[in-house]
């Protein structure tokens, strides 16, 4: 499932071009552009309301956006939610929510399972074995058979992320999904994720995991006020921000 | 008039009792369904849709249980048709239930968070998809008890159905007082049987509130 090593690294996977986007009176995106190429880990950071999640969500459509574009492997996502048709696109791209999300009615394995039965048309036999192997991934092969309200918030997340496996996305999209955890339960769900970085899935996150987006990410991008402000390698801008603003950020935040 | 025994008055109500449970039934079945079909509507972010589907409710909801059955007795009739009380009592309860189940259930799948939906998106799920499999098994949960809690008005409702020339518990009450002429007595029945009917049911509906609140 390595898809870093077949396409130029150059292509890019997603491509954010000059996107804007307005709740109302307020605009919350001013043009942005983030190009994202393959096996990339793409850590968003910033301030709260400087747009990081509503940028998330555009890329799969979960809001719309009012002008610029993106590109999504190929599939431009406006134009596809104009049809009413993200069908395609969302098969392709798996997302991780900061509450979970995961659906109280089923099982771990049933959590995972749904999507590959109903959607790509997997045999319950093999989609059965696919969720033990994701579950297996995240560390949770004995919880399978466990609903939701029995599992602590880590493991349910790790389920989450298993759950948006399931679909083998190109890109996965994380919204800040340690923040609703307790402190102890953060890194079990780190662990996963840089697991998956190391594989070669192509991440997207929101965070407020400094550390998590110095070492893991390979791109960072700090959002400041509907902007992107600064972006670069994780480990330079952190050591040397060349703006206030991020400066101002790295010191408030550790 | 003294052939009339009490016990001849009750059985005759009781065998009239079938009609007003076969067609409660009937009722109820077909105007779940139709709700069924009008919830998808209803909830389906199409504004066309939701806003057809409002009016809908609203003119069921608005106008009294007598006037439709009126509307579907005499309405049709003015084609030429002639309609069997059966027909247009059935018709005009499934449109009233439809209506009313429709509202309710609409407010159980509101009560669904929008989590539900977002997570279900991302997976690709379509709209039905997303109904089957995520939202409704959930709501269904919340919709039990007022659910049977509205069947108790369905029994109700087909009371009415007697004045178009239903022969329910209703309208054997009536022609047993003509021929009684003890009126206190054959409508003392009448209510103790409806309410035989209906106490079961809103006495379950209380019971399954009380069970989900537990098992929040």
């Amino acid at each position: 499932m390595s898809l870093a090593d077949k396409t130029p690294a150059q292509a890019s996977l997603v491509d954010i071009v000059d996107v804007r986007k307005s709740f109302g009176q307020t605009e919350v995106l001013k043009g942005v552009s983030v190009q994202v190429a393959r096996g990339d880990v793409v850590a968003i950071i910033g301030r709260s309301g400087s747009g990081k999640s509503t940028l998330l969500r555009c890329i799969n459509g979960l809001e719309t956006y009012d002008a610029g574009a993106i590109v999504v492997d190929g599939i431009d996502v406006g134009l596809y939610a104009k049809e009413g048709n993200l069908r395609d696109l969302r098969r392709n791209v798996g997302m991780v929510f900061q509450q979970f999300n995961l659906f109280p009615h089923l099982t771990a394995a049933e959590n995972v399972m749904l999507a590959p039965t109903v959607v790509n048309k997997v045999q319950p036999v093999e989609a059965r074995e696919l969720a033990a192997e994701m579950l297996a991934k995240v560390g949770l092969a004995d919880k399978a058979g466990n609903y939701p309200s029995q599992l602590s918030g880590g493991q349910q997340q790790r389920v989450a992320i298993a759950r948006a496996l399931a679909m083998r996305p190109n890109v996965l999209l994380c919204d800040e999904i340690t923040s609703a955890l307790d402190p102890e339960l953060v890194n079990e769900v780190l662990r996963v994720v840089e697991g998956l970085a190391r594989e070669g899935i192509t991440l997207i996150l929101v965070t407020h995991e400094m550390r998590f987006a110095r070492d893991v990410g390979t791109k960072l991008v700090f959002m400041h006020r509907g902007k992107v402000h600064e972006e670069g390698p994780p480990k330079e801008l952190f050591a040397n921000p060349k703006t206030p603003e991020l400066q101002n950020f790295i010191g408030s935040v550790h | 008039m003294s052939d009339f025994s009490f016990w001849v008055i009750l059985s005759n109500l009781l065998l009239a009792t079938r009609w007003t449970i076969l067609l409660s039934l009937i009722a109820f079945v077909s105007g779940g369904i139709v709700a069924l079909a009008l919830l998808f509507a209803r909830v389906s972010g199409k504004p066309w849709l939701e806003r057809l589907t409002r009016w809908y409710i609203e003119f069921f909801q608005g106008t009294p249980l007598l006037m439709q059955l009126f509307l579907f007795f005499f309405g049709v009739g003015l084609f030429g048709i002639d309609v069997d009380p059966w027909i247009a009592a059935w018709l005009a309860l499934t449109f009233w239930t439809s209506a009313f189940l429709t509202d309710i259930w609409r407010g159980c799948v509101e009560a669904i968070p929008k989590g539900q939906w977002e997570a279900s998106d991302t997976l690709a799920l379509s709209y039905v998809e997303q109904m089957r499999y995520v939202i409704l098994p959930q709501a269904a949960r919340i919709a039990i008890a007022p659910t049977v809690g509205f069947s108790v008005q369905v029994i109700k409702g087909t009371a009415l159905a007697s004045i178009i020339g239903f022969v329910d518990l209703t309208k054997a009450g009536t022609m047993l007082n003509n021929a009684t002429f003890r009126p206190f007595l054959v409508y003392s029945l009448v209510a103790l049987i409806y309410f035989a009917l209906c106490f079961p049911l809103s006495w379950y509906a209380h019971r399954l509130e009380r069970q989900l609140n537990v098992a929040r």
